[in-house]
Parts: structure tokens; C-alpha cells; sequence
């Protein structure tokens, strides 16, 4: 079962096209990764989703359930990471969490345990301060746990890594990792490693459509030849083996065959070893989500 | 309601840790006995100033001060405490809708109408326990003073007051629902009470707008009876209840 299913969503800020027919779904318990560039839509494409921006035509259904503008979808059923998450500087952790799991409806035994089971896991359980001194990547994850307070079947997360350090962006992958277990996740991103280092199922968007949609495999299934990266000692061997070999194309000095099958790796190291080319490295690259996303894009 | 309840909690303990609450009752209480004390200074200040007067052929005769003095103190100062609240208010809706701290409560549930309603309680309890603070210590050094018998519907003309800061916070409510910022609050607050003037100047409507319930020192001379007021009374109720209404579908339609 889809736990969130987006059709055709449109949306236009004054003349400006930003939505034009968004569709992709996301099946239970799993980390969607939401890749685009930055200004793709990917924050309006899920603020719609919020039911915090009116769209212009096309359809969500959240848990089943189709999602109105300014009506949240039923409770319990989303929690939301904003990419810039603002909370009350004069709370502390603790006290926020209540504030959100009240305003849920938790029962107060059952939210106390909550409070901190989630406090441990987003590692904020021994923070006494106020919100107001925290650093980006303790807001970050004080965002997580306020986002899956109510056990929500679907978290949003708004870019959740895109200005934090190497160890904060570990960390908040490994929160995020760990909620799997819990609840389906949309993580919107323009950061490709993170993609392909928690992500299940992904979608493109690029000229405010999905360029691309499905999980990680049926992408690797697409791109399933590998390119063939040759580089040579002497430069100029590189011409005969680009006219023996007219699909390829030289980049930085190197000799790129792409979409290369294994008779092609066989072919060309049997040229390179009848023509005596001595070369300094003969790697195969797997395809990976930056190709792709180059390719979607067209650049 | 459940959220109505949560958010009121959670603003009263805002007004507390952000010391708006002790800033606000600070000024009511200073002010509340800067009334009697400035009236009761005011022979003094003659004294020391006839010196001068004499000089310009102006002679002072002894100053009598009553409790009307006291009084007058009371309805110059009020408007400046008012003022002032209403200035730490204004942005009290806005500054949530620009920061985004309104957003992960709204994806859980909580109703906007439940947003606006929990602010206009806090801002209507700290503007009646503020006024009514400011009263009493007023009437209590008054009272002890002088005799607040002089003066007449003390009671009445400070129901109009607390009346009238409850419609001033009706507006901040009104255009805190489509306004941008806190400034812009202001001045849609400040515009209301200028045109309400400027109307009572040239209009026989004077007599049912909401600034003719602030005229407390005709009441206290016994010069205007309370049901003089009560056409102006019943319109400033009408319309804070129309304008705290009326901001409740344009907030539902607002983009946070």
C-alpha cells in the first residue's frame, strides 16, 4: 500500500511555473529520497502536501486520505521537518516535545515515555538548555523528534542535511535510517551521496515534473552498462583510440567509452594490447544517481 | 479546545520567560501610583516655581488638590500604558506566521483558529489584570489622600477604559490575520484610532464611536450620565466581536 500518492500536481507563483504536473508515490516503510536542484520545487511540492499551500490543480492522498489546502491531514498521520526548522528559543527540549505531543493528543504517561525515548535517540537527552543556544544540527534533530512525536505513518523531511557539517549529516542519516522501522520517510535533497546511502526509492524533479521515479535498483537497471575510463601515458595515443573507437569521447585527458558491455571492455583491452598502448588506469564506473541526475537535468 | 488550551498555556509562558509580562505589570503598577503622587506633588511643584512665576507677574495662589486631580492623572496616563502594550503585542501574531514556529504544531492538528483565540486571551488577560491593578492603586492612594467621593462613576468609567483596550486589541487581532509584520499592525491599529478622531470631528456619529467611551473626565465631573455612553459602549463590544470574527476565516485562508 501507498502511503502517499501525488498526481499531477500543479502550481504557479504569478507567472512563474514552478509545479507542472508532479506525480510519484511512496509505498510503506520506505526512504524516498526527493532529489532537484535547489528552487526544483521541492519545498512547495511538499508544503502542498502539508495542506500549507493551495495547489492549482491535481491531487495528494496522504495515508488514503485526500489532503486539503489548510486542513493537515488528520492527525497522527504526518510529521514534518522543515528545511529551516524554527522552534521557541525559550523552551528547552523537553518542554517543546510536550508542547507537540499535547497539541497531538498523547496522553501524558504515554507522552513522557515518548519524550524520551525520542530525546535519546536524536541524542539530545542530556541537553538542559534552552532551544535558543542551540547549534543548526542540534535543531536539526530536535526537528526529528518533533516531527515523529505522534508516531506519524509518513515524516517529511525538508533538505535535513544540506547545512550541516560531515558528522551532523551522519548523524541525522542514522536518525533517519532508524525511523525506517517506524514510519515512511520523504527526504527531499539535492545531496546525491546521502540519497544513495539511506534511500530505497527515488524521484527526480527538474522543470517542474518527475523526471524520473522509482527505486534505486530499476535505476541501476536503467543505467545497468557501465562506463569504461581509460587513461594513457602518452597523450597522444589518444587519437587511435578514439577513431577505433567512434562511440567514445575524450574528457580531461582521459578516454571514456560509456555504456560499455563486457565485449566492449574485452575489445578494447585487446586493441590496447595489440597497438602496445601503455596505459596508467583502466577502470569501469558503475553508473551512479550523479549520471543520472546529470542526464535528467541534460547537462 | 484541547489545542486552544496547550497554546494558551504556551503563551502565557512566553509573556513570563521573555519578561513581557513583568515589563507590562511594571509600568501598570509605576503608573498606577505615579497618578496620585503626581497630584499630590503638584502644590509643591507651585511652590518652587512661584518664585519664577512672580517674576513674570504671575501670582500663585494656594493649589487645592482632590482627588479629581488624582483622576485626571489616571485617564492621561492610561493611553500611554495602553500604547505601550499594544506596541509589544503587535507582533505577536506576525513574528509566528514570518518565523515558521507556527508550522510543525499546524502539521499536528492544532487549528489556526486556536492560534488566534489563545493570543487574544493572553493579550486580553494582561490588559485586564494590568488595568485593574492600575485602578486600584490609584483609587487606594486616592482614597487615602483625599476623598474619591468628589469624583463620580469611577467604576463605570473604568469598565470603558478596559472596554476600549479590549477593541485597540480586537484590531491587532484584525490585521495581524493578512498584515506582514508587526509594524504593519501598528499602523493599521494606529489608522483606526486616527480616523475614529478625525470622524468624532466633523460627524454627529461621535456620539457612537468607540473614542467617546475614553472621555472619563466628563463622567467624573458628572457632566455625562454612563447611559450617555452606552450607544458607544454597544459599538466598540459590536465591533471588537465583529473584527475578532471576521479574522478568523481570513487567518484559515492565510499562507504560513
Amino acid at each position: 500500500m501507498n502511503v502517499l500518492e501525488v498526481k499531477e500536481i500543479k502550481k504557479s507563483f504569478g507567472s512563474k511555473k514552478v509545479l507542472d504536473g508532479v506525480s510519484f508515490s511512496v509505498p510503506d516503510n520506505c526512504i524516498f529520497g526527493f532529489i532537484g536542484r535547489n528552487g526544483a520545487g521541492k519545498t512547495t511540492t511538499m508544503r502542498a502536501i502539508l495542506g500549507l499551500l493551495k495547489t492549482d490543480g491535481g491531487e495528494i492522498n496522504v495515508c488514503g486520505e485526500r489532503a486539503r489546502y489548510g486542513c493537515t491531514p488528520k492527525s497522527g498521520c504526518i510529521g514534518y521537518l522543515p528545511d529551516v526548522p524554527e522552534f521557541y528559543g525559550y523552551m528547552n527540549a523537553h518542554e517543546y516535545l510536550k508542547l507537540c505531543g499535547e497539541i497531538s493528543g498523547m496522553g501524558s504517561s504515554e507522552l513522557k515515555t515518548r519524550i524520551s525515548e525520542l530525546l535519546e535517540l536524536v541524542g539530545l537527552d542530556k541537553e538542559k538548555h534552552r532551544i535558543k543556544g542551540y547549534s543548526r544540527g542540534m535543531k536539526q534533530r530536535l526537528g526529528i523528534a518533533q516531527a515523529m512525536i505522534n508516531r506519524p505513518k509518513l515524516l517529511i523531511c525538508d533538505e535535513p542535511t544540506s547545512a550541516l557539517d560531515p558528522v551532523g549529516r551522519k548523524d541525522i542519516l542514522d536518525i533517519i535510517s532508524a525511523a525506517k522501522e517506524q514510519t515512511s520517510v520523504v527526504f527531499s535533497t539535492h545531496i546525491l551521496s546521502d540519497v544513495e546511502r539511506i534511500c530505497s526509492c527515488v524521484a527526480f524533479l527538474e522543470g517542474g515534473k518527475t523526471a524520473f521515479s522509482g527505486s534505486l535498483e530499476e535505476i541501476r537497471a536503467v543505467r545497468g552498462n557501465t562506463a569504461l575510463e581509460l587513461t594513457i601515458v602518452e597523450p597522444n595515443d589518444i587519437e587511435r583510440i578514439s577513431s577505433a573507437f567512434p562511440d567514445g569521447r575524450v574528457n580531461d585527458g582521459k578516454f571514456i567509452l560509456p555504456q560499455a558491455s563486457e565485449k566492449d571492455c574485452a575489445d578494447l583491452m585487446a586493441f590496447l594490447s595489440a597497438q602496445m598502448i601503455p596505459i596508467a588506469r583502466l577502470e569501469r564506473r558503475e553508473a551512479d544517481l550523479e549520471d543520472l541526475f546529470m542526464e535528467v537535468i541534460g547537462k | 479546545m484541547k489545542g486552544f488550551k496547550v497554546l494558551l498555556k504556551k503563551e502565557i509562558c512566553e509573556i513570563i520567560r521573555n519578561k513581557r509580562l513583568m515589563i507590562l505589570m511594571a509600568i501598570f503598577v509605576l503608573v498606577g501610583i505615579m497618578n496620585p503622587t503626581i497630584a499630590k506633588l503638584t502644590p509643591k511643584l507651585y511652590e518652587l516655581m512661584s518664585e519664577d512665576f512672580a517674576e513674570q507677574g504671575i501670582t500663585v495662589s494656594a493649589v487645592k488638590v482632590t482627588a479629581m486631580d488624582s483622576w485626571s492623572q489616571f485617564v492621561k496616563n492610561v493611553p500611554t500604558v495602553l500604547i505601550v502594550l499594544l506596541i509589544m503585542f503587535s507582533g505577536i501574531y506576525t513574528t509566528e506566521y514570518s518565523k515558521g514556529t507556527l508550522i510543525p504544531l499546524l502539521t499536528k492538528g492544532l487549528s489556526r483558529s486556536s492560534v488566534v483565540l489563545s493570543k487574544l486571551a493572553v493579550m486580553l488577560l494582561v490588559w485586564s489584570i494590568g488595568i485593574c491593578l492600575c485602578f486600584e492603586i490609584t483609587y487606594f492612594y486616592s482614597d487615602f489622600y483625599w476623598d474619591n467621593s468628589v469624583v463620580s462613576k469611577l467604576f463605570f468609567a473604568a469598565f470603558c477604559w478596559w472596554l476600549f483596550g479590549v477593541f485597540m486589541i480586537s484590531c491587532i487581532v484584525f490585521f495581524s490575520s493578512f498584515a506582514g509584520s508587526g509594524i504593519q499592525v501598528m499602523l493599521g491599529t494606529g489608522a483606526v484610532y486616527f480616523s475614529m478622531t478625525l470622524i468624532g470631528m466633523y460627524n454627529k456619529a461621535k456620539e457612537y464611536l468607540p473614542v467617546r467611551i475614553t472621555d472619563s473626565v466628563s463622567l467624573y465631573k458628572g457632566e455625562y450620565e454612563p447611559k450617555d455612553y452606552f450607544g458607544a459602549v454597544i459599538v466598540t463590544a459590536m465591533l471588537s466581536f465583529v473584527f475578532v470574527l471576521v479574522s478568523l476565516p481570513i487567518t484559515h485562508k492565510r499562507q504560513i
